[in-house]
């Protein structure tokens, strides 16, 4: 059990990491990594929105399939991802309004970062159970931090980079992110055992 | 707005993915085989004229504060009827593009284009827009497909095309081998990996930026060989002196 | 004047929850409908493909009859099903390099694999997938206990680039011939 789970963390975060590996929340990943700050925030929010969304979705699904409804449940997935953004904009905009400037126009759009659905629907399609489902949410949303943390740090630098003039904005960023993703590929292959 | 201003928008000017920059999750995620790509593209295609069709056609009854729940709530519906009619009739596309199915949900296309167009213009021209957005889409994945699939594997048209008996076959349940154009062990196989994807949007994207900024730099030339006839204006012209 | 901003004040919010009501009632009723119209097509379709992949794997003309298994020592092991004399066909899932893999090996009555067939999948199409395909599958036939991969000694085929879905079916197929044996 305990094995499993570690597993699951491990790679969520390295192996088969959201953004490297399945490419999964790339829109905030590359519009969000311009500043290391906003990197972190966004990295937080979307942890937390992933955990919090897990555990919810894990109950609605048992719900949907025990009424034999499980044919609804993307539509059922986002309507709760939605609502759960809603309120943490609302808690944010109360408690770190700092942080909540920061994020700006990000936060309604975590809703629409697919990281968030895809990680319900990945721990539907893999049969998680709650532990797991949870587990699998808060790493995958830790790889997302790391990946988008990274990211942005490297992405300082590429101000003072000599690179074709055509490459200038996101294809060059774009081009940084697939060496990291090269990076990444190190860790697939590893196992615990 | 006409048609056919509509068609070079969704293809080149305004085309979703190189210069609009959304919908890149799916567009690197899943172009490693022709087949994936033009069923992502097509499914996308149908249901981005859906919903625009829907929420153009509502534009007047939804609220503007609800919008967006209402917004997905109908793409939902329609990315889940796409996806059980997939289940359905064409079983090897909906295994083989997965979660990225039910994640067109959540694909900035569809949202991006009822927000921005929809909302504003009568059914006839969403209808279009959806169309030739989708289509702008689909051509985008389609080329990503191709060049990852021949420099990284070395085929053309996996799970489309194939060779029987000399003659070209071609089918869509995905169980075609492809057609191949040099030996497996020559490809570069880090294409079809994550990297490739990065790498080749990056590199569709940049061409894009060089075919924008000649096209820009040719119609300035193209201004100041008639300036003659045309006056600056007055900013300019205070600039210069 | 103040009484019609309340009553303004009040009534959007109803009447927003109303239409946001109306369109999730629509739109469920319409994926009903399709749901109807499709989950027949879709469970056909499922067993189709599983009642393929056994025939692929070990024909047999008498069919499949379930049989118990140690649940507790074979996790990964789904079903695992007598196909007469000539042996048995194991269905498992187990993780690949992307998700689960769901697939079906024929085990002959002296423990050799008689043929694999994948029945669900989620590696990445033009890598991990080619495990679905009869160039790999074959590589596995007439294995025994102890197989593996090239990489790590074994006479399996690995798929080029895709070790970790490869071994993860070798693996599979160790599982489903000890299952067997501990059958008695």
């Amino acid at each position: 059990m305990g094995m499993n789970i570690l597993t699951i963390a491990l790679g969520a975060i390295l192996m088969n990491n959201f953004i490297f590996s399945q490419f999964l929340g790339c829109c905030p990943f590359l519009g969000c990594s311009t500043k290391v700050d906003t990197a972190v925030g966004m990295g937080i929010a979307v942890t937390f929105v992933m955990g919090l969304a897990s555990a919810i979705c894990y109950a609605v699904n048992l719900l949907l399939v025990a009424l034999g409804l499980d044919y609804m449940s993307t539509l059922a997935f986002i309507l709760v991802i939605a609502v759960l953004v809603q309120f943490v904009e609302m808690f944010l905009k109360k408690s770190i309004p700092s942080l909540y400037t920061a994020l700006g126009i990000y936060l309604p759009l975590i809703t629409t970062n697919c990281a968030v659905l895809g990680v319900v629907l990945l721990n539907v399609q893999n049969d998680y159970n709650f532990i797991e489902s949870v587990v699998y949410g808060v790493t995958g949303g830790l790889g997302f931090m790391l990946a988008i943390v990274l990211f942005a740090t490297v992405r300082d630098r590429l101000q003072f980079a000599d690179y074709p003039e055509s490459f200038e904005g996101f294809p060059i960023a774009l081009t940084t992110a697939g060496l990291l993703a090269l990076a990444f590929m190190g860790f697939s292959g590893m196992s615990i055992v | 707005m006409s048609i056919k201003q509509q068609f070079k928008e969704g293809l080149i000017t305004n085309n979703p993915v190189l210069v609009q920059r959304i919908g890149m999750c799916s567009t690197m995620a899943i172009t490693t085989t022709l087949f994936n790509g033009i069923g992502m593209g097509l499914s996308v295609l149908i249901i981005l004229t859906c919903c625009n069709v829907a929420i153009s056609a509502l534009r007047k009854a939804i609220p503007n504060d609800i919008r967006l729940a209402i917004f997905v709530v109908v793409i939902a519906g329609f990315v889940t009827i796409v996806d059980l009619l997939l289940q359905a009739f064409i079983p090897a596309l909906s295994a083989s593009l997965g979660v990225f199915i039910p994640l067109i949900v959540v694909n900035c296309i569809i949202i991006g284009r009822a927000e921005a167009f929809c909302q504003h213009e009568p059914v006839i021209p969403s209808f279009w827009d959806g169309i030739f957005q989708g289509f702008g889409y689909t051509v985008v994945l389609v080329a990503m497909c191709l060049i990852r699939e021949l420099l990284g594997s070395g085929t053309f048209g996996t799970g489309v095309f194939e060779i029987v008996n000399g003659a070209l076959s071609v089918s869509f349940d995905g169980s075609a081998a492809g057609i191949r154009i040099f030996p497996e062990n020559f490809g570069a196989t880090i294409l079809i990996m994550p990297f490739g994807g990065f790498l080749t949007l990056a590199c569709l994207l940049a061409l894009m930026q060089y075919a924008l900024r000649k096209s820009a730099e040719k119609k300035e030339r193209a201004a100041r060989a008639a300036k003659v006839e045309i006056p600056a204006p007055a900013g300019v012209k205070e600039a210069a002196e | 004047m103040t009484e019609t901003k309340k009553t303004r004040g009040m009534n959007p919010i109803v009447r927003l929850a109303l239409i946001l009501f109306a369109v999730s009632a629509i739109t469920s009723g319409v994926l009903g409908l399709v749901n109807g119209f499709t989950a027949d097509r879709i469970a056909e379709q499922q067993r189709l493909k599983t009642e393929a992949a056994y025939n692929a794997v070990l024909p047999s003309e008498s069919g499949y009859t379930e049989v118990a298994f140690d649940a507790e020592a074979f996790p990964t092991v789904d079903k695992l099903s007598s196909a007469g004399d000539a042996g048995w066909v194991v269905e498992l899932t187990f993780s690949g390099a992307q998700g689960s893999i769901t697939a079906a090996f024929g085990v002959s009555s002296d423990f050799v694999i008689t043929g694999a067939s994948v029945i669900d999948h989620a590696e990445t199409s033009g890598l991990g997938a080619k495990i679905t395909e009869p160039d790999f599958l074959e590589s596995l036939v007439g294995q025994s206990e102890g197989m593996a991969v090239t990489k790590d000694g074994g006479t399996v085929d690995a798929i080029t680039a895709a070790t970790i879905s490869s071994r993860a079916m070798a693996n599979a197929g160790n599982t489903a011939i000890a299952a067997c044996r501990a059958l008695g």
